[in-house]
């Protein structure tokens, strides 16, 4: 039986970099083939290439055992390849079933000759789409605007757009960066139903643990080319990491017990209103010592975010005390929180993080250009800047041309670690990670645990906000849960473990673990 | 890592390739337009030419009327670097005509030396005044600049009529068409033919002697700063040198007549504006690129959420970028008033400030581009009569060229499409954010 779809030799550069070399890949029909590697390692370039969007230097594409050139993704759809991407392509004002119809109207047959003013048969949509989505399983309403589904509905209405213009190959890049734990485990029954009703399935991912959960078979790239084909039965999390970076991965982080001593953070009472005004963080009281890590476990949208923001002065906090130090920062101004010793890395370093259209020197100095020896006065030293900054990419070990490269064009992993490069080379007492290491890939994410627990180590105080349960059980030494805005329970580590955190994370609480009034 | 930065020659050929490209395409069309109309291309290009540059004077004329559209292309662009969008321009000229006009006809006792620095200032102030108006709305209540200037722009324009017209009380009582009094001779902004003149007097020299020497004095040591490493040498040698640049200038303008051309001509009116201008191009890229107000401006204007993460204060930007980008419009009708028009006449509507939204588009807010286009528009502007006398085309299908570069411009995948240059990765010309937010 020929494969669903076939990639042979595909090979395609850009200036600088080869993206894809000789790329060999199959995809059987019926199977979720997951496809792994880190960021940069041409995954995306790939999947751009079967999608039509990118016309390969050399190479051919089969479907069903037939050569086909792929110009446009409307070749793609038409021969049945439909893809999901990260960042979704749906028109929020309109109902599921509008967005369905994007592209290929159905008009009712009566009017089928008034050409452009035939009447649109939203009924015949909202019919099919709710038919597919039942057969699938997915649980879709038709008739609710885009706008108001949660981000893991959303994602359903792109697979069920795929569906609609008849795919029977689904292309999935890195569905889960956008879900939470259990989103995605919903994400995974829905995918397996598909697979069992014949669609094939790629799923892109860096994530080791999601695709021991769905795929069937495996391949790992690495810059730019194939390195192996496995299943997740002959695998282990660590083959596969050590496939995918090229080397030994620690996918645990080595640390010893922290050494509290003073309290840095002092937060008492505080409350905290989210855009839409209505209360984010309820009553937040805690303390975040010199030497050891507090890790903020949760849900994500359960206030961390306004949490985050009112403590670093980006958010007007409604009632309570942040104290620095002893001193009252509550309110001030982010200038002047930074000002009292606060680094922080932003849980979105697109958006928050980093100017993107700068340089990566540019961006190195973004909190401290005002100051010596970067300014004196208005005048800025360009001098300086570049080489605080090439001192900064040789120790943070930023992958660029040089430092004069936008902050853009580098991978998610080379982004982060310019944001940490800035904030633990500038003076300061607390660190705040939030969402440290979202989206990136192994390798990144164990330089980085690396140099949080080295913080931590050498006297810090780090407050480390991550929606991912393992992140905060290997870097805290106290575990507090964030449940619809309030701080339902702190847990040392030693007596945290998957399942008490986990039903904290639920909102389930015994008398014993909480330990906040 | 390469230590030094290499000078992208490829990436600057091309980001002024899309610009050029839409001139001569906009120049290509507007021929096509000119045929449909009944008249000669070639004729009408010829006649544009002439008018703008060989004609007698006609080079020295198009410097003229570059000058407004470089200060104000540079007014623009540095509301765009903020990601604010000023169409104000216009009414901020005006308010710098007015406030430059009234300061220079009145305090006729005053030496040229306070009088005209003090009316070029009172036009910077009213212009700066003027468009932080709008800054402040923005920055403190989230109204739109594109509305706020729009309507200040009527404010100004009337406002002026009103002074200057029929019962305005700037009106000249003894004049019979509605202007002010013409200006005192202490506050002209000269003109090269005045020069000679007021060069006879050696105080004057002794005083541009001493401004250059100790400039090139400090270019000097900046220079030597960067590549010589013996500092008693340098020291010497930036001092000897600008004594000697000093004297040659004391001696040399005694003697301006000697160059002839716009310094003889009784009739040139090109005026020490135009350097004047050339010069604050320099200064606004230092400005911009050099300095933390620049740093604050840029990122304010290309990430509004990652400069607040820097704390940097969005609503104190949009103040000083659109106060900065006031001055410039108030400086250009100060220029304007003090060097060529010596007087203010009601109803003396110049749409300059308009032009320049696209003279900044088209230089991709770059000042040294900004020269270069603003230098266009002079010369089209300049060329658009004797273009008009010679084909019996209407002068008005300059502006249908202008709005088509503007259209290239602001659409560049036309450009890129029809001569075939492939985008760079990871280029993005951001000119301005949404408008919604």
């Amino acid at each position: 039986m020929p494969f669903s779809l076939e990639a042979k030799g595909i090979t395609k550069s850009f200036p600088g970099v080869l993206a894809n070399d000789h790329v060999d890949f199959q995809l059987e029909k019926g199977e979720i083939h997951a496809l792994l590697g880190e960021n940069g390692a041409g995954k995306t370039t790939l999947m751009n290439v079967l999608y039509g969007l990118y016309r390969p230097d050399e190479g051919q594409v089969f479907v069903n055992g037939t050569p086909v050139r792929l110009n446009s993704p409307n070749d793609a759809i038409k021969l049945g390849i439909g893809m999901v991407h990260q960042h979704f392509m749906l028109v929020p004002v309109m109902t599921v079933a509008e967005n369905m119809m994007l592209g290929t109207e159905s008009v009712k047959q009566a009017t089928k000759w008034w050409g452009p003013l035939s009447i649109l048969d939203r009924r015949q949509v909202e019919k099919e789409t709710r038919h597919l989505s039942e057969q699938y399983g997915l649980d879709v309403d038709p008739t609710i605007p885009v706008h108001m589904l949660s981000v893991g509905v959303q994602q359903r209405v792109e697979i069920l757009k795929a569906l609609y213009r008849k795919a029977d190959i689904l292309i999935l890049d890195e569905p889960t960066a956008v879900l939470t734990p259990q989103e995605a485990e919903e994400l995974f029954v829905i995918m397996r139903s598909l697979r069992d009703q014949g669609v094939s399935i790629i799923f892109i991912t860096h994530k080791l643990k999601e695709v021991f959960a769905v795929a069937d078979r495996i391949t790992v790239m690495r810059s730019g080319k194939v390195v192996g084909h496995t299943t997740p039965a002959e695998a282990t999390e660590s083959i596969l990491a050590s496939m995918m970076v090229g080397r030994e991965v620690l996918l645990t982080v080595e640390k010893g017990p922290a050494h509290p001593t003073e309290t840095v953070l002092d937060v008492q009472d505080l409350q905290v209103k989210d855009d839409r005004g209505l209360l984010a963080v309820h009553n937040a009281t805690f303390q975040v010592r010199q030497g050891e890590v507090l890790g903020i476990a949760g849900v994500q949208g359960n206030g961390q975010t306004e949490l985050v923001e009112a403590l670093t002065g980006l958010r007007r906090a409604e009632s309570g005390r942040v104290l620095m130090d002893g001193q009252d920062i509550t309110n001030n101004s982010p200038r002047q929180v930074l000002e009292t010793g606060v680094s922080h890395i932003p849980e979105d370093r697109r958006k928050r993080g980093l100017v993107l259209s700068y340089s990566i020197a540019d961006n190195m100095v973004l909190c401290t250009y005002y100051k010596p020896p970067f300014a004196r006065g208005i005048v800025m030293y360009h001098e300086a800047i570049d080489a605080q900054a090439r001192r900064l990419a040789k120790e943070f070990d930023v992958r660029a041309p040089n430092i004069y490269t936008q902050a853009g064009t580098l991978s998610g992993g080379n982004q982060q670690k310019v944001i940490v490069a800035r904030e633990l080379s500038r003076p300061y007492n607390l660190l705040i990670a939030a969402q440290p290491t979202r989206g990136l890939d192994v390798g990144s994410i164990e330089f980085i645990h690396k140099r949080i627990i080295e913080q931590r180590d050498a006297g810090h105080a780090v407050l480390l906000v991550s929606a991912e349960l393992d992140e905060i059980l290997s870097l805290s030494d106290r575990v507090a849960v964030m449940y619809k805005g309030e701080i339902i329970g702190i847990v040392p580590i030693e007596e945290a473990t998957r399942e008490n955190i986990g039903l904290l994370m639920a909102g389930v609480t015994t008398k014993k673990e909480v330990t906040h009034a | 890592m390469p230590e030094k930065q290499s000078w992208d020659w490829g990436g600057w050929l091309e980001g002024i390739a899309v610009p050029i490209l839409a001139v001569i395409t906009a120049l290509l069309v507007g021929a096509v337009v000119i045929w449909s109309v009944g008249g000669n291309p070639l004729v009408a290009y010829k006649g544009m030419l002439d008018g703008a540059f060989l004609k007698k004077r006609a080079f020295t004329e198009t410097l003229v009327a570059t000058t407004p559209y470089i200060f104000l292309g540079l007014a623009v662009a540095f509301g765009f670097k903020c990601g604010l969008f000023n169409i104000g321009a216009e009414g901020q000229f005006y308010m710098g005509e007015l406030a430059a006009v009234w300061v220079a006809y009145n305090f006729q006792a005053w030496p040229a030396y306070i009088h005209l620095p003090a009316a070029m200032l009172a036009g910077i102030i009213a212009g700066a005044f003027w468009s932080a108006i709008a800054g402040y709305l923005r920055g403190a209540f989230g109204a739109h600049e594109v509305i706020t200037t729009i309507m200040l722009n009527y404010v100004a324009i009337y406002l002026a009529d009103f002074l200057v017209g029929m019962k305005g009380p700037m009106r000249d009582p003894r004049a019979s068409v509605p202007q002010t009094r013409p200006i005192a001779n202490s506050a002209i902004l000269p003109r090269l033919n005045e020069l000679p003149a007021i060069m006879q007097h050696p105080a004057v020299r002794i005083g541009w002697a001493v401004v250059f020497a100790i400039s090139v004095y400090f270019l000097l040591k900046w220079w030597f700063a960067k590549r010589v490493t013996s500092t008693a040498r340098k020291q010497a040698y930036s001092l000897i040198v600008a004594l000697l640049v000093g004297v040659a200038i004391f001696i040399g303008l005694a003697h301006l007549t000697a160059i002839g051309g716009p310094f003889t001509d009784p009739a040139d009116r090109l005026h020490l504006g135009f350097f004047l201008a050339l010069l604050t191009a320099v200064f606004v890229w230092w400005l911009l690129n050099k300095t933390t107000i620049g740093f604050e401006v840029r990122t304010v204007g290309a990430n509004p959420d990652a400069a607040e993460y820097a704390g940097i204060s969005i609503i104190r930007n949009f103040v000083v970028a659109m106060g900065i980008s006031g001055a410039l419009s108030g400086l250009a009708g100060a220029v304007e008033v003090l060097g060529l028009q010596r007087m203010l006449k009601s109803f003396f509507a110049a749409g300059y400030g308009f032009d320049s939204i696209a003279v900044a588009l088209l230089a991709k807010n770059d000042p040294f581009g900004i020269i270069a286009s603003g230098f266009l528009f002079g010369a089209m502007r300049n060329g658009a009569d004797l273009m008009e006398l010679r084909s019996g085309v209407s002068k008005y299908i300059i502006g249908i060229v202008q709005a088509l570069v503007l259209l290239f411009v602001a659409a560049p995948v036309i450009i890129r499409w029809l001569y075939r240059i492939k985008g760079r990765r990871g280029e993005k010309i951001v000119v301005t954010r949404g408008w919604g937010k």
